[in-house]
């Protein structure tokens, strides 16, 4: 206590008013706090007080000091505080409006602060009274309403975002705020599309918009019918969904020009030295880290709402909103290069470089997800299998001891899936690790199986350099192999394990539909031959798996199932292979006359068709993914709230000048 | 009624004849007041649409009507006339309007004084009579000494033979200002389109030549703007063309610029808003006009109502359209919020005659993509450039549809969309030409139909969501419809319906019924498969086989080349493109969707083109009408400015230099590839067609010396056509004066081999089509010599250097040989160019500094 008349001591020098050692308005604060009504000795009390600069601090200290039985001895007052905030926000004063606004905040910060295990209906009941929360809740969403889509102040609407936001964080997790129920009764969602559909609202409060958004959409959304989520879901405005797409965009933007800037600085320092290398990576991320956390949190959470609105609760999948993600306009000419898809892809490139604690494993998950829904929607398919929109895409790839760094920068503009499968590539060569993250490598298997039985069912060739894939995937298949003692403790390996067997066997069975050239296939067959070993190798493996029984039994023996035209073709092969060696005496075959070979002998090869390679589960976010997504959004909140706390402090300077102005 | 008219129109003859005097201040004030045209200064042009054009006017009025060109005001105006003429007066409605039209005769209106006179007499033929008279009088009046010759050129002027390239010719040549004038009467009479073949000559001659050719011209063309915005804004930009060669200072003050700027003032609106401002202007003494004036106005703004506030909402989008590009996105909101407030204040603003919108749109859609080509230009790769392109035209999608249009086209439309993905930019070192294909919706009349509803990009979405949007204009099954009858071609990536995704999934059978037939091939194994549990086995080597096979099916497409981005685009055939581009489009089920393609240059001066246009169909009209075989196809030209303008590109085709890029074969080789080998029907069709249009070719490039005759800038159909572009060099330039190709026209031992070799039926048959062709060109050389003759006037273009231009062209009609002559002179043609090595030797310099093979 003595604490906060310090600081309201201090707050009133620098505000240099003269006369009481307290600040007016925390006098008033008092008056309130006491049980008697504020307006018996003044009947303008309420009138005066909005008058009053709002001291934050002081309320809300206030509030948190009192524990729950004292704060409904007062009841009576702070609902009528509630009532007359409201009530405030109708009034033509704006500096009103500010402090009503302000004192909102602190209201609903305080009371939860300290009754973080209160039930929402006695905070409810606290701030408003049961009787009335109905109809309070109501005036104060239309007041917002009118003032977000009104031709107010912008540090107004700002004020209305910082207070929404800080509603929907007050708790950790978003579903247990019981005060939220009323913001889905009445909507916001129009006046939030309103400021992402304008082009100068966008720039100023987009951010807040979206990251309201996103958390909004999350309340309650496997429990019951979110209105939000089907708003969301239906929003077929272009312009607004640009803006998203702008927003989401932009904040990615920021976070990868971050990273790039911190790349070069770091290049300078560390890179001279190869001993440093492992340092480096690891320095780079702590100063990204320590550095630029706000930011790196600030680009997570817009991208939330993507995989979060697609599923409904109802399990049906409205997409219109992974469209954000493929937005079929390149947004703004003067970036032309650039695109959200190809920003989000350059994004997902840095997340994923370094998955080892637990935030970026996170990002990197979400990421993958995103791409998921991505792959399945066939509408953004035929946009990243579009012909005439090429891009260039860099992605940026882990500095790795056996490779350079940026040796290809002129990597030619293709259509997008291509930067898609270079992604996944890229991360299926470099996540082989101990620490094995099985789920991030099983989505990013289904990514590519996705995307090729879109590619098949549409017989769209792309000129891809498939070899690449192949080969990253007998590496993927080599490394299970080796550590199969290490990863049988913790993950299923065999499910992985299956998932590539029949991606090969897409390729084997199906290559004719999507291959670019009758030589791709051939060289399909040449890759297995060459990695043969590795096939027998898992061959043997999964039926000494199978053979015994145990857990891994059955999911073992669909793996030898799988194998049987790899296993052919390379039974076939492998002898004519040899003979030809033997005729032709040569120790060492090149890849000219192995290929030749394969050409000659296809004829006599028998391959037998599996069942359902070209079909896949659809991507569902209950009941699999639910876990994580509350986690998410939790860690969201928490991030939001201490932001937001920060930036309203830091409104107030802001203010001043408003006030000054009016 | 009729007699209140006929009394009326003498004393106004007779007022205007009292003044001749006034005709030197009349230019101004016929450009201060240009809805009375006939209070212009020259009695006799003044006087005569009243009088002298008996024949003429059953015409135009007629046009307009038929062609629906004019707005609905006018056309009231029009079919008022008409029913004065006809005395049709059945229905009451107008009844009312026509007794009031009645009394306003002596409104100098140019339509409805050219018709009235029609009414006093039915038929046709004392309406030559008369005619005859009324001009005759007055010619006679002003040239008295040269009466007797008057009457010989009066008997060809009236004769059936007199065409419009006649009268142009009299226009210019002849310098009389009475034949002049009577000629700028006449131009009424001729059919819209036949007169706009001649617009450069006319408006050349309007800036370059003497006041009586300026004054002759005028009034066709100020009646012309009234009816037609298409019409205004094509006279504006070419005014604004032609002008640009005159030294700046005259140019300012020139003729030219002032009817320039008056058009794009708006101010030559349709007769609602002409009539209205005309109302202080007739004196007191005659209150009928200003009394139905007001009654005219009122009456035709109430069913026109709609229209003028349509437009008007249009071009406000597209004016905030060019502010909007700037940012990146629109609020629609925004936009409508706009509409209202437009159209509760438009009527105020209507009766306030002259807010410029009903221009505005067009030029605005005009000004945006010379605003891209402009920004292009700075970018340095091809790739950077198709970029930006696409991004920029995904924007201006946002403000379609509008009440846009192109211009190029050949029918009446409304751009409602840009498929921004399929725009290319073309092959040009340092400007940026691109190419766009524009959906647009066929209508009536691109004035007064509506302006169709915008249909977003993502309704295609909304249709999978359980939440269905209120009616987006397509029922499920309509869109489910048009998606499942494209016949499924092969190799094709699109014939995926809406919900295809569903057979991704577990729904095996669906397979069955919806996928095509040679796809679903192992879909279909994979069923039995799964439904016996009896293995399938398969080889291998049918699987490579079908690959292969499949590749080879595939129709020849080009590969992709970042360097090179319109060699795919054009080659793909235009049917696939449309049938494609429409299964794409939102508004692709609407039964009127089209779609055109444009090339927008910027930078790039335009006019030699339009004149080689001109030349080339004419030509080829005269072909026709002399019924040679031969071949060629003049494509359309858009002159903007005298450094922008559009180009109708040739569909089906692609540059020789691009088929030997990419085919890496001889021409002859690459004819059997696409066509079959030699004896087929189709290689001997496509045989044909080439030296038809080689045949063609030659002669055109001979007569107006086309230089600059590289692979790059000739093209190769689907039919086998060649066809030249790039007029760039004609006449009397060539490229950097090098003094190469000095050979008649470009013939190489390539195309000497696609027509069978020099022994070979084809190669003679080359030979006898061209003698023939310059057998019946110049027959009609005047016709051809004449345009260029006009467009010489006043003119800096580089094809008009030196002051040989026209003689040397007649010479090359050489009309002094006889036939056999003539015959002898295209064997040495063909010989010269055959041996030339100077045409071998361009391609190399070509190859050597553009990289054009």
């Amino acid at each position: 206590m003595a604490q906060i008349e310090k600081k309201a001591g201090l707050l009133r020098r620098t505000s240099s008013s003269k006369k009481p050692l307290k600040e007016k308005v925390v006098l008033m604060y008092d008056e309130i706090f006491a049980k008697e009504d504020p307006t018996k000795n003044n009947p303008r009390f309420w009138d005066e007080l909005f008058l009053m600069k709002v001291n934050l601090e002081y309320l809300e200290g206030k509030l948190e000091s009192l524990d729950g039985d004292e704060v409904m001895k007062i009841k009576d007052n702070i609902n009528s505080l509630f009532h007359h905030c409201v009530q405030a926000l109708g009034e033509e004063h704006q500096i009103k409006v500010v402090n009503a606004l302000q004192t909102l905040c602190a209201l609903f910060r305080g009371v939860h602060q300290k009754n973080k295990s209160a039930t929402g209906f006695d905070i409810i009941n606290m701030l408003m009274g049961f009787d009335k929360a109905e109809l309070r809740m109501k005036e104060l969403m239309e007041s917002l309403d009118s003032l977000l889509c009104g031709d107010g102040s912008e540090s107004l609407k700002s004020l209305c975002l910082k207070l929404l936001l800080c509603l929907v964080t007050v708790t950790d997790n978003i579903s247990q705020n019981t005060i939220l129920e009323y913001v889905m009764i009445n909507s916001i969602f129009e006046a939030i599309l309103r400021i992402l559909s304008d082009v100068s609202s966008r720039a100023q409060h987009g951010y807040d918009a979206v990251v309201l958004l996103a958390l909004l959409v999350n309340y309650r959304k496997y429990e019951s019918v979110n209105p939000y989520i089907v708003k969301l879901s239906i929003v077929d405005d272009e312009p607004t969904l640009d803006g998203m797409g702008m927003v989401i965009h932009h904040a990615l933007t920021e976070y990868n020009r971050q990273y790039k800037d911190k790349e070069e600085e770091n290049q300078g320092g560390f890179f001279s030295t190869l001993s440093s290398m492992r340092n480096f990576t690891e320095c780079l991320w702590f100063t990204c880290e320590s550095q630029s956390h706000p930011e790196i949190e600030m680009a997570t959470t817009p991208a939330t709402p993507v995989p979060a609105s697609p599923t409904t609760p109802l399990g049906t999948t409205p997409p219109s909103l992974d469209m954000m993600n493929n937005p079929e306009l390149p947004l703004d000419p003067n970036l032309q290069t650039s695109n959200l898809l190809i920003t989000f892809l350059k994004y997902s490139s840095i997340v994923m470089q370094d998955t080892k604690d637990e935030h970026r494993l996170n990002s990197a998950r979400l990421c993958l997800i995103i791409l998921t829904c991505i792959a399945e929607d066939q509408y953004a398919d035929a946009f990243l299998h579009d012909d005439n929109m090429n891009f260039r895409v860099n992605l940026h790839r882990m500095p790795m001891r056996h490779r350079k760094k940026a040796a290809d920068k002129s990597i030619p503009s293709r259509p997008l899936v291509c930067a898609v499968l270079d992604l996944m590539v890229e991360f299926i060569i470099t996540h082989m690790m101990k620490e094995f993250p099985m789920d991030l490598y099983v989505r990013c298997v289904q990514i590519i199986h996705k995307l090729i039985c879109y590619q098949k069912k549409c017989r769209i060739r792309m000129h891809y350099t498939w070899r690449e894939l192949w080969s990253a995937l007998i590496n993927l298949l080599k490394f299970l192999l080796s550590n199969e003692t290490i990863l049988l403790a913790k993950h299923n390996i065999f499910q992985l394990a299956l998932q590539v067997v029949n991606l090969f066997n897409m390729f084997i069975t199906y290559g004719d539909t999507f291959l670019p050239t009758p030589s791709s296939y051939d060289e399909l067959y040449y890759e297995i031959i060459r990695m043969h070993q590795v096939f027998e190798n898992l061959y043997c493996m999964v039926l000494r798996v199978s053979t015994n029984a145990g857990q891994w039994k059955e999911p073992a023996s669909k793996v030898t199932h799988a194998l049987v035209n790899v296993r052919a073709i390379i039974n076939h092969f492998n002898p004519k292979i040899e003979s030809y060696a033997a005729v032709n005496h040569i120790s060492q075959l090149s890849e000219d006359q192995v290929l030749e070979v394969v050409r000659s002998n296809y004829d006599t090869l028998t391959l037998k068709l599996q069942d359902g390679l070209d079909q896949f589960e659809r991507y569902s976010e209950q009941p699999r993914e639910a876990g994580f997504f509350k986690e998410l959004v939790r860690s969201i909140s928490l991030n939001v709230r201490k932001n937001v706390s920060l930036s309203t402090m830091s409104q107030d300077v802001l203010l001043k000048e408003f006030s000054s102005i009016s | 009624m009729g007699d209140t008219e006929l009394e009326l129109s003498p004393a106004q003859l007779e007022e205007l004849q009292k003044s001749p005097s006034a005709s030197s201040t009349s230019t101004t004030s016929s450009l201060s007041l240009p809805s009375s045209p006939s209070s212009g200064p020259r009695p006799l042009t003044s006087s005569s649409p009243s009088t002298s054009e008996g024949l003429p006017t059953s015409s135009p009025p007629l046009d307009v009507i038929s062609e629906g060109v004019g707005e609905l005001s006018l056309v009231i105006d029009t079919e008022v006339a008409k029913k004065a003429c006809q005395e049709v007066l059945q229905k009451v409605k107008f009844l009312k309007a026509d007794g009031e039209v009645s009394s306003a005769s002596s409104e100098p209106v140019l339509v409805n004084g050219t018709a009235h006179p029609l009414s006093t007499d039915g038929g046709k033929p004392p309406k030559i009579s008369e005619e005859e008279a009324e001009p005759v009088k007055n010619v006679r009046r002003r040239q008295k000494n040269n009466s007797s010759k008057q009457s010989w050129l009066l008997r060809l002027f009236e004769s059936k033979l007199f065409d419009i390239s006649m009268g142009i010719s009299y226009l210019y040549n002849s310098k009389e200002p009475g034949v002049q004038a009577y000629i700028g009467n006449r131009l009424f009479s001729f059919r819209n389109e036949e007169v706009d073949f001649y617009l450069p000559q006319l408006l050349n001659m309007y800036i370059h030549m003497d006041e009586d050719v300026g004054d002759a011209i005028k009034p066709y063309v100020v009646h012309r703007c009234r009816q037609s915005i298409n019409f205004s804004l094509q006279c504006a930009w070419l005014l604004g063309a032609y002008s640009s060669d005159m030294h700046i200072s005259t140019q300012r003050h020139s003729r030219g610029t002032k009817l320039r700027k008056l058009i794009l003032s708006d101010e030559l609106k349709p007769s609602s808003q002409r009539i209205r401002r005309e109302v202080p202007q007739p004196p007191p003494s005659c209150p009928p006009p200003l009394h139905h004036g007001q009654g005219m106005s009122e009456h035709s703004l109430s069913p026109s109502k709609r229209t003028h506030q349509r437009s008007k909402s249009d071009a406000t989008i597209s004016i905030s359209l060019s502010s909007n590009l700037k940012r990146t996105a629109s609020n629609p909101k925004v936009e409508t919020s706009q509409d209202e407030e437009l159209s509760s204040s438009s009527d105020s603003l209507e009766l306030e005659a002259g807010t410029p919108v009903r221009l505005t749109p067009q030029r605005e859609f005009i000004k945006s993509l010379m605003g891209i080509g402009k920004r292009l230009a700075t970018l340095p790769t091809k790739e950077q450039k198709t970029q930006r392109l696409i991004s920029e035209l995904s924007l201006l999608n946002h403000k379609l549809p509008a009440r846009v249009w192109l211009p190029t086209a050949a029918f009446d439309h409304h751009v409602v969309r840009v498929p921004h993905t399929q725009a290319v930019v073309l092959n040009s070192k340092d400007k940026a030409p691109y190419l766009i294909y524009v959906e647009v919706l066929e209508c009536e009349n691109f004035e007064t139909s509506s302006v169709p509803v915008r249909i977003p990009e993502t309704q295609i979405r909304s249709t999978r969501s359980v939440e269905n949007l209120p009616n987006c204009g397509i029922s499920p099954d309509q869109r489910a419809s048009s998606f499942s009858t494209v016949p499924n071609y092969d190799n094709d990536d699109e014939a995926w319906s809406v919900d295809d995704i569903g057979e991704l999934q577990v729904e095996l059978p669906e397979i069955h019924t919806n996928s095509c037939d040679n796809i679903s091939q192992f879909s279909v194994d994979s069923i039995t498969s799964q439904e016996s549990k009896e293995p399938i086995f398969i080889a291998a080597g049918d699987i490579r086989r079908r690959l292969s096979e499949q590749l080879a099916h595939t129709p020849t497409t080009f590969k992709r080349d970042p360097e090179d981005p319109s060699a795919v685009a054009l080659k793909e055939p235009w049917q696939e493109k449309v049938r494609r581009i429409r299964e794409g489009s939102p508004y692709g089920h609407l039964p009127n969707w089209r779609l055109l393609s444009v090339i927008v240059k910027c930078g790039d001066d335009l006019r030699q083109e339009l004149l080689a246009y001109q030349v080339l169909k004419q030509l080829q009209i005269i072909w026709e009408q002399e019924r040679v075989p031969l071949w060629i196809k003049p494509y359309k030209i858009l002159v903007i400015s005298s450094d922008s303008g559009m180009i109708e590109p040739v569909v089906n085709a692609v540059s020789i230099h691009q088929v030997k890029k990419q085919s890496q074969l001889s021409l002859l080789d690459y004819f059997r590839q696409e066509h079959g080998n030699y004896n087929t029907e189709e290689f001997l069709t496509a045989q044909r067609n080439f030296v038809q249009s080689c045949a063609g070719y030659c002669l055109i490039c001979y007569l107006l010396q086309v230089k600059d005759r590289h692979n790059g800038n000739i093209l190769l159909d689907s039919e086998g056509h060649i066809i030249h572009i790039d007029f760039g060099f004609i006449l009397s330039s060539s490229p950097r004066n090098l003094g190469f190709e000095t050979s008649a026209f470009k013939l190489t031992s390539e195309f000497v081999d696609v027509m069978g070799g020099l022994d070979g039926d084809m190669f003679n048959y080359y030979k006898m089509l061209m003698l023939q062709g310059l057998i019946a060109a110049r027959k009609h050389m005047e016709k051809v010599v004449q345009i260029v003759e006009i467009m010489q006037q006043g003119s800096q273009l580089p094809c008009f250097h030196g002051s040989s231009t026209i003689r040397n062209l007649k010479e090359r009609f050489h009309m002094n040989l006889t036939e056999e002559q003539l015959q002898v002179l295209v064997e040495q043609m063909v010989d010269g160019s055959m041996r030339s090595i100077t045409t071998k030797l361009y391609d190399g310099f070509q190859y050597l500094t553009n990289g054009i093979m």
